[in-house]
C-alpha cells in the first residue's frame, strides 16, 4: 500500500523539485530585496530624521503587527479593484519583500544602536562625513550584532514563503497541496515538502549558529 | 585661533554654558580645571561642534562655528579631539585607526598615509605596537595611539577631554609625556584635565569653570599662587590636598 504511494510520490519528484525552485527564487529574490530594503530603512530608523523614522516605524508595525496571509491577500485580491494587477509572481515577491525589509529593519537599527555613541564623536572629530562613519566606523561593528540574527531571520522568512502559495505561486507547498488531492498519504506528501524546507533551512540555521559564536567570541573593547 | 564671545548652551533647562568670552591664541597651551558639571567638557566639546551653541559667537580659524550653515567637515578635520574614553576604533589596528582619516578625509594615497602613521606612532612610542588591535593595549597605549591620530591629519588645533582620567595611575605620565612634547613643538592645545602638576609646568594659561562660567583665567604662576576668586581658592585646596 505505501510502496505505491512511495512510487507514485518518486515520480512526482521533479513536480515537487520545480516547486521548491520556485520556494528558492521567491524567497532568493525577497531576501536580496528584503536585506537591501531592510539596511536602508534601519540605518534611517537610527538616524536623526524624524519625520522618516516616524513613517518607517509606522509601517513597520503595521505589518508586523497583521498576518502575512491578510497583507498578501490585499495586494493580489483587492488591489485590483483599485486599478493595480499583478501577477502572481511579483504580488509574491513583493509582499514577501516588504516584511523581510520591516523585520531586517529592526535588527539593523537596533544594531546600529548598540554601537558605542563614542564611535560616532570619533568618526565625527575626524573629519569623516556621515557616510564614511557609516561605512568605515559604525557599520563594521553593528555587522558583528547584525549579522547572527539576520540569518536567523532568513530562515524564519524562508519559511513564511510557504503562503504565497494561496494567491496560486508554484511553490513547494502547493505542490504539496495538489499532490496530496492524487496521493491521499498526507503524511508522505507533506513530509517530503517539510524535508525541503529543512534542507534549505538547516544550513541556514548552521550558519547563524556559528556566526553568533565566532562574532560573540571575538574582543571587543 | 579660537574665540568665544558671549557663547550659552542649554541642555533642555539647563544653562551650562553661560556666556563664555575666551580668546586662545594659535600656540598657546590652555588648561581647564574645575568641578565635574562644571562645564569645561561641554566647552571644548562646542569647538568643534560635537555641542551646538544656542547663542552667541564662536569663531575657530576664521570659521564660524555658531553658524549652522558652516560645513563642519573641513574644519573638524582641522581640529584633533582626544576622549577621556579614548573611543579608537575596536575593529582597526593602530595603525588603520590612525590612517582612516587621513585616507578618506584628506585623500592620501594609502602608502603615504601608512608611512605617515608608522611615524606618528613611533612618535607616541608605539613603533612596535602597529597591527595591535584596541583591546590588544593598555589603556595609556591606546590613549596614545587615540592622541596619534589626531596628529595623522596634521591638525592645527588639539583638544583633550580629561586625557588620563580613565587610566591607571602607573599609565598616565606616558600619555602627559606626549603632551608635553607636543605642547613643545608649539601645538594649540585645550586641556581639560585636573592634572595641575601638568597645568603648572606646561600650560601659557590656566582656566578655572564653575556652574557653566569662566570664573578665573591667569598664567598658571599667577593661577595657584593668587587665585582672585574664592570658588577657585575652595577647588584648589580641595584638589591639591591630595
Amino acid at each position: 500500500m505505501w510502496g505505491i504511494y512511495l512510487e507514485q510520490l518518486l515520480q512526482s519528484l521533479p513536480f515537487f523539485l520545480k516547486g521548491l525552485w520556485m520556494t528558492v527564487a521567491v524567497s532568493g529574490l525577497s531576501l536580496l530585496l528584503g536585506t537591501a530594503v531592510g539596511f536602508l530603512w534601519g540605518i534611517v530608523r537610527a538616524s536623526r530624521r524624524r519625520i522618516l523614522k516616524a513613517l518607517i516605524g509606522a509601517w513597520v508595525d503595521v505589518i508586523r503587527g497583521t498576518p502575512f496571509l491578510v497583507q498578501i491577500f490585499i495586494l493580489f485580491f483587492i488591489l485590483p479593484e483599485f486599478g493595480v494587477h499583478l501577477e502572481a509572481f511579483p504580488a509574491a515577491v513583493i509582499a514577501l519583500s516588504n516584511l523581510a525589509a520591516c523585520f531586517i529593519c529592526e535588527i539593523v537599527s537596533s544594531g546600529i544602536e548598540s554601537v558605542p555613541h563614542g564611535q560616532r564623536e570619533a568618526a565625527v572629530s575626524s573629519g569623516l562625513n556621515g557616510y564614511q562613519q557609516l561605512r568605515h566606523v559604525i557599520l563594521p561593528q553593528a555587522l558583528r550584532v547584525i549579522l547572527p540574527p539576520l540569518v536567523g531571520q532568513y530562515v524564519l522568512l524562508i519559511k513564511d514563503s510557504s503562503v504565497v502559495s494561496a494567491i496560486g505561486v508554484m511553490d513547494v507547498t502547493r505542490a504539496g497541496w495538489l499532490t496530496v488531492q492524487r496521493i491521499p498519504q498526507g503524511i508522505l506528501v507533506f513530509g517530503l515538502v517539510g524535508l525541503l524546507y529543512f534542507a534549505i533551512c538547516y544550513p541556514l540555521i548552521q550558519i547563524s549558529g556559528a556566526l553568533e559564536k565566532r562574532l560573540g567570541r571575538s574582543s571587543r573593547r | 585661533m579660537i574665540e568665544f564671545r558671549d557663547v550659552h548652551k542649554w541642555f533642555g533647562d539647563l544653562h551650562v554654558l553661560k556666556g563664555i568670552r575666551l580668546r586662545v591664541a594659535a600656540g598657546e597651551v590652555l588648561v581647564v580645571c574645575g568641578p565635574s558639571g562644571s562645564g569645561k567638557s561641554t566647552l571644548i566639546r562646542t569647538i568643534n561642534r560635537l555641542e551646538p551653541i544656542q547663542k552667541g559667537e564662536l569663531i575657530v580659524d576664521g570659521m564660524k562655528v555658531h553658524d549652522p550653515r558652516t560645513p563642519m567637515t573641513k574644519l573638524r578635520a582641522e581640529i584633533g579631539f582626544v576622549f577621556q574614553q579614548f573611543n579608537l576604533y575596536p575593529h582597526m589596528t593602530a595603525l588603520e585607526n590612525v590612517t582612516l582619516a587621513p585616507i578618506k578625509v584628506r585623500r592620501m594615497p594609502r602608502r603615504e598615509a601608512e608611512a605617515l602613521g608608522k611615524e606618528v606612532l613611533a612618535k607616541v612610542g608605539l613603533a612596535d605596537k602597529l597591527h595591535q588591535y584596541p583591546a590588544q593595549l593598555s589603556g595609556g597605549q591606546q590613549q596614545r595611539v587615540a592622541i596619534a591620530r589626531g596628529l595623522c591629519m596634521h591638525p592645527k588645533i588639539m583638544l583633550f577631554d580629561e586625557p588620563t582620567s580613565a587610566l591607571d595611575p602607573e599609565m598616565i605620565n606616558e600619555v602627559l609625556e606626549v603632551m608635553r612634547a607636543l605642547a613643545r613643538e608649539g601645538m594649540t592645545m585645550i586641556v581639560v584635565t585636573h592634572e595641575m602638576g601638568f597645568a603648572r609646568e606646561v600650560a601659557h594659561r590656566v582656566a578655572f569653570m564653575d556652574y557653566g562660567e569662566l570664573i578665573e583665567i591667569a598664567p598658571p604662576e599667577e593661577f595657584f599662587a593668587r587665585p582672585q576668586s574664592e570658588r577657585t581658592r575652595l577647588f584648589l585646596s580641595k584638589i591639591l590636598t591630595h
